[in-house]
């Protein structure tokens, strides 16, 4: 599989670090269907099996949704490239999501972020979670976006 | 779109904004202003946009977002575009 960025670029733009950062590739960047669809390797190591679950580890929700956000970031920087160029701060604003099937260790997380709107400090963007060509999560999530020095 | 009253639009936008910002269709009237009367913050508006947006297939304008401050505004914008 060809990446569209290297590890350094995702870094530069994803203001999470390890042990945060769930991009672990950018696969696509679709500008005419306005999308990017990254890449998360779930594996045994993740911290966070070790309690989610004791002897049954399953990928928490929670940082499905964050993978996508973090998908959505990227999407962001693709279409407000001078915004995110200055570091902002993104957060959450709404997020309306399902979960279809459980992800495991070993599982390939295939996550697409399509635009549905974007403007200079906002964004809103529909994800869908993929495991083997499977949708195993979608979401629609709203975001803001601030730089450091606004109030 | 020209062949729908736009006093039946404009009941269907009230009832979606009083869904987005969760305050009853009876406290929002036309001139109660989202910021200032009805507490909405920038992300609920920006939600009310691309809602709007979505059902009549309008687009409008980042900058025009600062302006619409009360529902007759939204009413004034949408009936400009939709009757156009």
């Amino acid at each position: 599989m060809e990446n569209a960025w290297d590890i350094q670029k995702i870094q530069e733009v994803l203001p999470q670090k390890y042990p945060f950062l769930f991009i672990d590739n950018v696969l696509e960047i679709d500008k005419k269907q306005e999308k990017v669809i990254c890449l998360k390797n779930v594996t045994v190591n993740d911290y966070f099996f070790k309690g989610h679950f004791p002897g049954n580890p399953i990928l928490p929700g929670a940082i499905i949704i964050e993978a996508m956000s973090q998908a959505s970031i990227i999407l962001f920087s693709v279409f407000k490239p001078e915004v995110a160029k200055k570091k902002p701060d993104y957060y959450l604003a709404k997020v309306e999501s399902r979960f279809l099937k459980p992800v495991r260790p070993g599982d390939q997380l295939i996550l697409e972020a399509k635009k549905e709107k974007m403007l200079q400090n906002a964004g809103i963007v529909k994800a869908t979670a993929k495991v083997n060509d499977e949708v195993v999560a979608e979401a629609h999530i709203m975001f803001g976006v601030k730089q450091k020095d606004e109030k | 779109m020209g062949e729908k009253n736009f006093e039946q639009i404009k009941k269907e936008i009230k009832s979606m904004i009083s869904e987005i910002i969760e305050v009853s269709e009876s406290k929002l009237t036309e001139d109660a202003r989202f910021v200032e009367d009805l507490d909405v913050d920038s992300m609920r508006a920006l939600e009310i946009v691309a809602s709007i947006e979505k059902k009549y297939k309008v687009a409008i304008p980042e900058d025009q977002i600062r302006t619409l401050r009360s529902l007759k505004n939204i009413y004034d914008l949408l009936e400009k575009s939709i009757k156009k």
